[in-house]
């Protein structure tokens, strides 16, 4: 259990969620020598290390998410007594308790109101800066959300986390020029971050389907980004997806696009025949992935199961279309 | 050697290399003081001591080799067919020899607290 | 000339149980002291005021552009380049804009500076303090006393530094005195230290030595006594002159050629 809990719950899926957070009151049975009042025994005892507050935490977000306030609770008032109140992260944490527990808009309005009391005494108190920024997009505040973010960027503009966050909801305006610069900014943080090549792919490809002037520029840069995903991180799931996605819609507009569309700058679109290529191995290698992960093949799990089923779906369309 | 493009296109990691390489070394350090209480209680002097130590800590190499590198050369060869040692290693004398002489130090103080209380 | 005999000599064993024990373990324990005190001692990063984060992430915007440029495409790549140069030499990014062009201040009278220089005095003083201390001790107490033998043979040479303070001119080098067991301790506690407490620790003087070429150069970038504005004004000119290669150039057929179904 502690290694799953020594991750950000965030990316745990739900079911292992909610069995962490139902462990937690067993968990936290026992308080922590370090806190608890000194007695001989904490001579044997384990000595406090950076994990056990890590996981206290991430059992807080845990037991957040399952409802289970008590145990949150709990964990909050347990690092409280260790790191104090003043504490930057702490004061975001309780902020995010009080978001939890806050049942309409005006107790949640009154949280934000706190964060920004707390930011007027210290503008450079980053964590709840960045929950402020979260509150705003969870009362729809968006274009004030993307301010803040802005100004946030500008003065730490080496945080990956901030520019991810300012992209994602540039995608949600259908900004995606702006959208694509911040991708652009979180890779050149994370140049090696196959993922993060492959959600770039995925808003370019999103950038390239509404129609525009453009759309075949943006199209041949998202089969790129997913051509590297890839060769970043061999079978890997999303990049095939997003690359046969791509392709079957190059494929598409090709034949009819301008030969002269090459722009002064970027790279010309792939010929004809190589993006045809590219949708065969796609296509092969996404039946192949769900095909093994499906009969749970030794080395093949570890895909998300919601991701293979989208990735059948995707074949199975694809495949009813060349029948028809 | 690998030219800078190559090295953009496939990347190594730093932090990756850091952590491998310190995983190795404490293996090397630890193995060595225990190489050292060997030497040291079987009584060896002068060149069989080091030969001792020659030995054992080229044994460990072989052993991480044969667990730890070889299942990942099989595996790559059987799907691209080259060297497997590039998997884990720049070059192959960094297995052989890296932890040589970082554990010699530790080597040196067991082996003789060791031979001085056996002969004392 | 004949062969010359393999020199014993009688050692009291009680030689062990009140110098070589004592020494191990006290070396043994000073190192935890040292890793705990080093601990304890770490001065919390300070606080710093939002222009001054401001100032140092720019800076490193600037730097992490240069090293991973080859990621985005040419176009991007220009457009930030000329947004960067251009802003890092008007200095658009300065703490206190007003300051442009004046000389750093002096480092022994910024308390920020000295904060620094505090820490890095720290770090020396737990090192230097337990060497002398214990060094002291073992020439007080132990001085003189030859405790064990070398099981290799030595060339004449290391004499004067195995057996300082034992006057006798014809023994054998590789008799050891308890200084050069202490100084043979400093070099193979290593890996003891690094079983009992974790590789990091800051117990082990190598690591410390090493550790002050290190992260210096990581301090010194942002440390005290550095002028800002000429940091920029360097950074600057790396990118400008910075050649960008596009690696996603060509990616596709890369891709076709090393991807087997």
């Amino acid at each position: 259990m502690s290694s799953s809990l020594s991750h950000p719950p965030a990316h745990l899926p739900p079911a292992v969620a909610l069995r962490i957070s139902q462990q937690a009151p067993i968990t936290l049975r026992n308080p922590p020598s370090v806190i608890s009042s000194y007695s001989i025994s904490s001579l044997w005892s384990a000595a406090e290390t950076p994990e056990l507050w890590t996981e206290y935490e991430n059992l807080m977000l845990s037991c957040l998410r399952t409802g289970d306030e008590q145990s949150a609770h709990l964990c909050l008032e347990r690092l409280t007594e260790r790191f104090g109140a003043e504490n930057e992260k702490l004061m975001a944490l309780r902020g995010l308790f009080q978001e939890a527990i806050a049942k309409d808009d005006a107790e949640l309005k009154q949280v934000l109101e706190e964060y920004e009391n707390i930011l007027t005494k210290d503008p450079s108190n980053m964590p709840v800066t960045k929950r402020r920024i979260a509150l705003l997009k969870t009362l729809d505040k968006t274009t004030e959300a993307i301010t803040a973010l802005n100004e946030f960027v500008d003065s730490s503009p080496t945080d990956a986390e901030a520019w991810a966050e300012l992209a994602d909801l540039y995608v949600g305006q259908g900004m995606y020029p702006q959208a694509v610069f911040a991708m652009e900014e979180v890779l050149l943080i994370t140049p090696n971050a196959w993922n993060i090549h492959a959600r770039l792919g995925e808003v370019l490809f999103m950038a390239g389907s509404t129609g525009d002037s453009s759309a075949d520029k943006y199209l041949g840069d998202a089969l790129r980004r997913f051509c590297r995903s890839i060769e970043l991180c061999d079978d890997y799931l999303r990049g095939y997806y997003g690359l046969k996605l791509t392709t079957s819609k190059l494929l598409s507009i090709l034949p009819q696009a301008s030969r002269q569309s090459k722009s002064d700058s970027g790279l010309a679109l792939p010929d004809l025949k190589t993006v045809e290529r590219l949708n065969e191995t796609a296509t092969a290698k996404l039946s192949e992935i769900v095909r093994k992960s499906v009969n749970g093949e030794p080395g093949w799990g570890g895909y998300e199961q919601a991701e293979v089923i989208a990735a059948k779906a995707l074949l199975d369309s694809s495949a009813a279309k060349t029948i028809r | 050697m690998l030219t800078e493009r190559q090295l953009q296109i496939s990347p190594i990691v730093q932090e990756s290399v850091m952590h491998n390489t310190k995983t190795l070394t404490t293996l090397h350090n630890l193995t060595a003081s225990l190489f050292g209480v060997g030497a040291g209680i079987l009584g060896l002097e002068s060149y069989p001591g080091f030969l001792f130590y020659l030995i054992f800590s080229l044994i460990t190499s072989a052993l991480v080799y044969a667990f730890r590198v070889r299942p990942g050369f099989i595996e790559e060869s059987q799907a691209q067919g080259n060297s497997g040692m590039g998997r884990y290693f720049r070059n192959s004398m960094e297995l052989w020899t890296g932890g040589l002489f970082e554990g010699l130090s530790g080597f040196v103080l067991t082996w003789t607290l060791f031979y001085g209380l056996v002969r004392a | 000339m004949a062969q010359i005999p393999v020199q014993t000599i009688h050692r009291d064993p009680q030689l062990f149980y009140w110098i070589l024990i004592p020494i191990t373990v006290v070396m043994i324990l000073t190192g935890v002291l040292r890793h705990y005190a080093t601990v304890l001692m770490a001065t919390e990063p300070k606080k710093q005021e939002l222009p001054a984060i401001r100032e140092q992430r720019s800076l490193l915007r600037g730097i992490n552009l240069r090293t991973n440029a080859n990621v985005i495409s040419p176009a991007s790549f220009q457009a930030r380049k000329d947004y960067l140069v251009n802003a890092y030499e008007r200095g658009d990014f300065l703490k206190d804009p007003d300051k442009k062009g004046q000389a750093a201040a002096n480092p022994m009278t910024d308390p920020a500076a000295m904060e620094g220089m505090m820490g890095m005095m720290k770090g020396n003083m737990a090192m230097m303090i337990p060497q002398t201390l214990i060094m002291g001790w073992i020439n007080a107490f132990f001085s003189g006393f030859v405790i064990i033998r070398l099981p290799f043979p030595l060339t004449i040479k290391f004499k004067s530094m195995l057996q300082a303070g034992v006057g006798t001119r014809d023994m054998d080098p590789q008799w050891m005195s308890s200084i050069s067991w202490y100084v043979l301790c400093i070099f193979g506690l290593q890996s003891v230290f690094n079983y009992l407490l974790g590789s990091d620790n800051a117990a082990s003087q190598m690591a410390q030595q090493m550790g002050q070429m290190g992260p210096g150069a990581g301090a010194q970038m942002f440390g005290p006594g550095v002028d800002p504005d000429k940091q920029f004004k360097a950074e600057a000119e790396n990118l400008s002159v910075l050649a960008h290669e596009y690696t996603l150039e060509g990616v596709e057929d890369r891709l076709l050629e090393t991807v087997r179904v």
